[in-house]
C-alpha cells in the first residue's frame, strides 16, 4: 500500500505509553526478513542476507541451470528500477527525466504482460506478486482485486501470498472498501497503514460502531490501544510531563474518556468479546489517568484474570505494577514485590524487541517509583540509575553533597534486602564520574580542603572526555573577566584539534589548591599586598561562578537561564565582597580596577542592574529607566566618583567601556 | 540577468536595489492551486512566486546532505508569474564542506523544471537558517551555487543574520516572522512582535545587500497542556512592522512577500489587509 507522507515519518516513540496490545513489529520488517531469509538458502550461503541483490541471486541461479529464476529475477530487478523512479522523484538526486518516466511506464507494463504469463510456473507466487506489484504501480487496483479474489488468495501460504494480500488490502482501501481492508491490515499487523486509514475515525463513536458491527474486529485493539494512549497525552500534558510522543495525537476531552470507560465495562458485560481483559486494562488504566486510582486497582485485578493474548495480559502486568507502586506503603513485602517485577521487566525487555517494557520501567521509574521512594535517598537514586530515569543527572547533580557520599558508600557495601540485591547487581557504575561530581560538590561549597581530598582520585584523562574539554584547555581563570572576556574563537578551537592539545593536570584539583593557597596565606598579608589578594581572590571566583569564562569548574554545562542553585556558595556575592575589600587600597590603579570591577554586569542579577528597559510603543524602541537604587548604580557611581576625583589616571578600559559612557551621560 | 536592479542611492553607500514587486512563497508538497488561491494571485498583482521544491537535509547515516519532500507539480502557474525555484536547506548541512553539493542541487532544479514542462526559470532560491559556526561554509557553498546557477541566485535572511557579513547572492529576502521564543507564547506572539523585531532594526540601512521583504499570514496551531494555542499574527502587527522596517530602510517596500500561500491564509485577512501590506 502506497501510503500518504504523513504516515511515512511516522517516528519512533518518546511518550512511553503504558497500554500496548500488541508488539509493534512491523509487517514490512517482518515480510523483509522472511524474503532475505529465502533468498539466503537459495544461494546456499550461511551469511545473513540483509539486502536483495539481483545480479549475485541470478548468477546462482544460472549456475543451477535455473532458467526460469534468471527471468524472474531480471523481471523482479527491471520492476524495482522501476520503483527506483519513483523514489528519486522525491529522495535522490537524479530526478527523473521525461523519458524516464516514459521508459517506466512501458517497462511496467511489459513486467506485468510477462509476470501474468508465468503464473502456471514452479514460480507461481512470485509471479503473481510481480504483476500485482506492477498492476499497484500503474493504479489498477481494480485488477488486483479481481486477481487476488479469483486466484491468488488459493495459492499455498508463502511470503509472497501475504505480501499479495498487503497490496490486495491497499487495493481495496484505494476503491474505497476501507472496512474489509482494515480487518486485513490490522491481521497483518500493518499498523502504518491502519493509521493512514483511521487517522480521522479514531473517536469513541467510532471505536462503539467498530466494536458494534463486530466484537472481535481486529482493528480494535488498534483503535483501543491508540485512544487510551491519547488520553495519556492529554493527562500528561495536564501534569507538566512533557513527554511528547504520537505524531498523531488525537485530543480526547474528559467526557469522551468517561464514555469510553462506562463502554469498556458493558464491552466486558456483554462477553461478546474474545479478549476482555483488552477492555478491562483500557478501562483501569483510564480510571487511573482520570484520578480514580481505588477503582484502577480494582479493575487492573479483575482483569489480571480475564481472557486475551499474551501481549495484553504482560502489559495488564505492567499496569498493575505501576498502580500498585503508586498506592502502595512503603513496606518490605512491596520492596520484594518490586524486586520481582523489576527482574521481570528485565527479562522481558531482552526478549521482546519493540521496546514496550524498556518504556515502561522508564514511566514507572518517573511517576510512580520516585515518589514511593522520595524518604529513602540511597534506594531511590539507585532506582533512578538502574531504570534510566531522566533526572537521574540533575538529581544527583544537585543533591546535597553529604547525601552523595553516603550513596557512594551505599553503592560499595553488601546487598541485604532483595531489592537492594536487585538494584546493586544493576548500578551502572562510574567511580570517577562520582569522585569528580563529590569533588566538584565541595567545590561548589568552596570547601577546598575537602574538595581536594576527593578530586585527587580523578586523574586528568577524565576531563579529556568532558564536553567541556575546549573551555578548558582555552580558558583562564586569572583572566579579569571585567577587562577580557576569554570568547572562544574558530581558529583557536583548530589550532587545539590540529595540534591534538589534551589535558594533562586536573584542572578542578589545580584550582582548589590555588584557592586554598591563596585564602590561606590571607591572614599574613596586609596593606596593598592584602588588598591585591583580595582582588586575585575575586577574579577567581567570578571566573569559576556560572556566569564567569570558567563555568566548567562549577557546572557540566552553562546556559542562558543558570541561576544560582541550591547546595553552592554564591560566588557572585563572594566576589563583591572581596572587590569591596580590594578597593580600599592606597593603590590607586589597583583601587580603579577593583571599583571597575564592581560594577561589572555580570555580576548582577537583571533587578539589581542600574536601568530597566521599558517598551516604548511610540518609537518602537526600547527606553532605559535608570534605577538609582539599585547595586550595580551605586557601584557605577563609585566609579564615576573615583575617575572625577583622578581625571588625569582614567584608564582606557574604564573610559572605553560603552556601559560605563551610557552611565556617565546621566550621572553628574 | 533577468532580475532588474536598479541603481539607487541609499544612506551613505551606493547600493543595488530592487524593483518594485508582489509575491508570495509557495511551501506546500504539491503545486495545485485552487480557485481562490488563483484569484488572489491575479488580485494582487502577484509576478513571482518562490516555490519550494525540495528540503536537503542530513542523510540517516548523518554524513551527506539528500533531498527530501520533493514538491510534485499537479498543475502550472499562470505564464505571467515568474516562478523561483527555492530549496531549504536545513543549518547542520552546512556544519561541513559538501564537495558538489551546489552542482548536484542546480542540476536537480533544472531536471525538474524540464520534466514538468516549466519554462523561463531565470533566478533560484536557497533558503537556510544559518549560524556562526556554519555561515562560512554556506557562503562558500552559495558561491557555488551561483557558479553552477549562472543566472540570478537569492537566500532568505533571518534578523539576527543581520549582525554578519551580506552572503554572495543578489539580493536577500529578509525573512521577518519566526522572531519570538516559543517558549514564551504568552508574553509575545512567537510569529511576529514588534518588541522583537526591534533590536535588529538599526543594522537594516547599514546591510549592504538589496533586500525584499516577507511577512507572515500563516497560523501556527499548537496545543500547550491541552489547550489548543492558535498563533496568528494581528493585522496590525504586520503593519507596524512593516512601517517600522520601512522607516528604517524604505526601499525595503519595493519587493513584498507574502508566506504563504494557502486559501486559510488568504481568508485570515481582509482584501484591505493585503492590500496594505502590499502596498509600495
Amino acid at each position: 500500500m502506497t501510503l500518504p507522507t504523513l504516515a511515512c515519518i511516522w517516528g519512533e516513540l518518546t511518550n512511553p505509553y503504558l497500554f500496548s496490545m500488541y508488539r509493534k513489529t512491523e509487517f514490512r520488517e517482518r515480510v523483509e526478513k522472511i524474503c532475505n531469509d529465502n533468498w539466503q538458502t537459495y544461494l546456499g550461503t550461511s551469511e545473513e542476507y540483509f539486502w536483495f541483490n539481483a545480479d549475485d541471486v541470478i548468477k546462482a541461479a544460472q549456475h543451477k541451470s535455473d532458467g526460469l529464476m534468471v527471468s524472474y529475477v531480471k523481471n523482479l530487478q527491471k520492476y524495482l528500477k522501476c520503483v527506483d523512479v519513483e523514489q528519486s522523484k522525491q529522495y535522490e538526486w537524479n530526478y527523473p527525466s521525461k523519458e524516464e518516466i516514459a521508459t517506466q511506464q512501458r517497462d511496467l507494463q511489459a513486467i506485468r504482460t510477462y509476470a501474468l504469463g508465468n503464473t502456471k510456473t514452479k514460480l507461481r507466487s512470485q509471479h503473481a506478486l510481480l504483476y500485482m506489484r506492477c498492476n499497484m504501480m500503474l493504479g489498477r487496483h481494480q485488477e488486483n482485486i479481481n486477481y487476488w479474489e479469483q486466484t491468488a488468495s488459493q495459492f499455498i501460504e508463502t511470503v509472497y501470498k501475504d505480501m499479495m494480500q498487503n497490496i490486495y488490502a491497499g487495493a481495496l482501501y484505494k476503491t474505497g472498501q476501507d472496512e474489509k481492508a482494515g480487518e486485513l491490515f490490522a491481521e497483518m499487523g500493518d499498523y502504518q497503514s491502519l493509521m493512514t486509514q483511521f487517522y480521522r475515525k479514531r473517536s469513541f463513536q467510532a471505536i462503539r460502531q467498530h466494536y458494534q458491527k463486530n466484537p472481535n474486529s481486529k482493528v480494535l485493539p488498534f483503535l483501543l490501544q491508540d485512544f487510551v494512549n491519547n488520553c495519556q497525552e492529554v493527562i500528561d500534558a495536564n501534569g507538566g510531563d512533557w513527554f511528547d510522543g504520537k505524531l498523531f495525537v488525537r485530543r480526547i476531552n474528559e467526557q469522551e474518556a468517561t464514555q469510553m470507560r462506562q463502554f469498556c465495562e458493558t464491552v466486558v458485560r456483554e462477553g461478546k468479546t474474545e479478549t476482555p481483559i483488552m477492555w478491562k486494562s483500557a478501562k483501569a488504566w483510564l480510571e487511573y489517568l482520570y484520578g480514580h486510582q481505588k477503582q484502577a486497582a480494582t479493575d487492573i485485578l479483575e482483569a489480571s484474570k480475564l481472557d486475551g493474548t499474551d501481549r495484553m495480559k504482560d502489559c495488564a502486568r505492567v499496569l498493575m505494577l505501576f498502580i500498585t507502586a503508586k498506592q502502595a506503603p512503603d513496606s518490605e513485602a512491596f520492596d520484594d514485590y518490586l524486586a520481582d517485577e523489576l527482574s521481570w521487566l528485565k527479562e522481558m525487555e531482552q526478549k521482546e524487541e519493540d521496546g514496550y517494557f524498556y518504556r515502561a520501567k522508564t514511566r514507572i521509574s518517573h511517576q510512580a517509583l520516585m515518589k514511593h521512594y522520595q524518604n529513602n535517598t540511597d534506594k531511590l537514586i539507585a532506582m533512578m540509575d538502574v531504570t534510566n530515569n531522566y533526572h537521574y543527572g540533575e538529581y544527583i547533580d544537585t543533591m546535597r553533597v553529604g547525601q552523595l557520599e553516603k550513596y557512594f558508600a551505599y553503592t560499595n557495601t553488601p546487598a541485604k534486602s532483595n531489592l537492594d540485591k536487585y538494584l546493586k547487581a544493576n548500578l551502572k557504575k562510574d567511580e570517577k564520574a562520582m569522585t569528580d561530581l563529590i569533588g566538584t560538590k565541595y567545590l561548589r561549597l568552596c570547601q577546598w580542603d575537602k574538595a581536594i581530598k576527593w578530586l585527587e582520585y580523578v586523574p586528568a584523562s577524565f576531563y579529556n572526555e568532558a564536553g567541556y574539554r575546549m573551555y578548558v584547555l582555552l580558558r583562564k581563570v586569572s583572566v579579569e573577566p571585567w577587562i577580557t572576556r576569554q570568547w572562544i574563537k574558530d581558529a583557536d578551537v583548530d589550532r587545539a584539534e590540529t595540534y591534538n592539545w589534551t589535558v594533562s593536570e586536573n584542572p578542578k584539583l589545580l584550582f582548589a589548591k590555588e584557592m586554598q593557597m591563596m585564602e590561606g596565606t590571607m591572614n599574613v598579608l596586609s596593606g596593598k599586598a592584602l588588598c591585591q589578594r583580595c582582588y586575585n581572590l575575586a577574579t577567581y571566583y567570578a571566573q569559576a561562578n556560572f556566569t564567569g569564562d570558567c563555568w566548567w569548574l562549577m557546572r557540566n554545562g552553562k546556559s542562558v537561564s543558570d541561576t544560582l542553585r541550591v547546595n553552592e556558595v554564591d560566588l557572585r556575592a563572594k566576589t563583591k565582597e572581596l572587590l569591596q575589600k580590594a578597593s580600599q587600597t592606597t593603590d590607586l590603579a589597583l583601587k580603579e580596577k577593583a571599583l571597575f570591577a564592581l560594577s561589572y554586569g555580570e555580576l548582577y542579577n537583571e533587578n539589581q542592574r542600574w536601568f530597566t528597559r521599558e517598551w516604548n510603543n511610540e518609537t518602537y524602541e526600547y527606553d532605559r529607566k535608570t534605577s538609582s537604587n539599585s547595586q550595580q548604580y551605586r557601584a557605577f557611581a563609585a566609579l564615576a566618583n573615583f575617575e572625577k576625583q583622578n581625571t588625569t589616571h582614567t584608564s582606557q578600559y574604564v573610559s572605553r567601556c560603552d556601559e560605563y559612557i551610557q552611565f556617565r551621560k546621566q550621572f553628574h | 540577468m533577468s532580475l532588474l536592479l536598479c541603481l539607487l542611492m541609499t544612506g551613505c553607500s551606493e547600493r543595488q536595489e530592487l524593483t518594485e514587486g508582489n509575491a508570495v512563497y509557495f511551501w506546500r508538497t504539491d503545486l495545485k492551486l485552487d480557485s481562490i488561491e488563483q484569484s488572489f494571485l491575479q488580485r494582487y498583482h502577484i509576478n513571482k512566486v518562490y516555490c519550494r521544491y525540495f528540503d536537503v537535509v542530513i542523510d540517516e547515516e548523518g554524513t551527506d546532505p539528500k533531498p527530501n519532500a520533493t514538491i510534485a507539480f499537479s498543475s502550472t502557474l499562470p505564464d505571467s508569474i515568474e516562478l523561483i525555484p527555492t530549496v531549504y536547506i536545513t543549518e547542520n548541512c552546512m556544519h561541513q564542506k559538501h564537495p558538489g553539493l551546489a552542482e548536484k542541487i542546480v542540476k536537480r532544479i533544472r531536471q525538474m523544471n524540464e520534466t514538468n514542462d516549466i519554462k523561463h526559470v531565470n533566478e533560484i532560491q536557497i533558503d537556510c537558517d544559518y549560524t556562526s559556526k556554519s555561515r562560512k561554509n554556506y557562503y562558500q557553498f552559495l558561491e557555488e551555487v551561483k557558479e553552477a546557477w549562472g543566472q540570478t541566485l537569492s537566500t532568505t535572511i533571518r534578523l539576527h543574520q543581520l549582525s554578519m557579513e551580506p552572503p554572495p547572492v543578489d539580493y536577500g529576502v529578509l525573512m521577518i516572522y519566526n522572531t519570538g521564543d516559543p517558549r514564551k507564547w504568552e508574553e509575545r506572539n512567537p510569529i511576529l512582535d514588534i518588541r522583537d523585531v526591534q533590536p535588529y532594526l538599526k543594522q537594516l540601512d547599514s546591510y549592504s545587500l538589496p533586500l525584499a521583504a516577507a511577512y507572515p499570514v500563516y497560523q501556527w496551531v499548537r496545543t500547550i497542556r491541552n489547550i489548543r494555542i492558535e498563533h496568528t499574527v494581528e493585522a496590525k502587527e504586520i503593519l507596524r512592522v512593516k512601517e517600522a522596517v520601512e522607516k528604517k530602510r524604505s526601499n525595503l517596500k519595493n519587493v513584498i512577500i507574502t508566506y504563504h500561500l494557502d486559501k486559510d491564509n488568504i481568508n485570515r485577512y481582509k482584501p484591505e489587509t493585503y492590500e496594505e501590506i502590499y502596498h509600495h
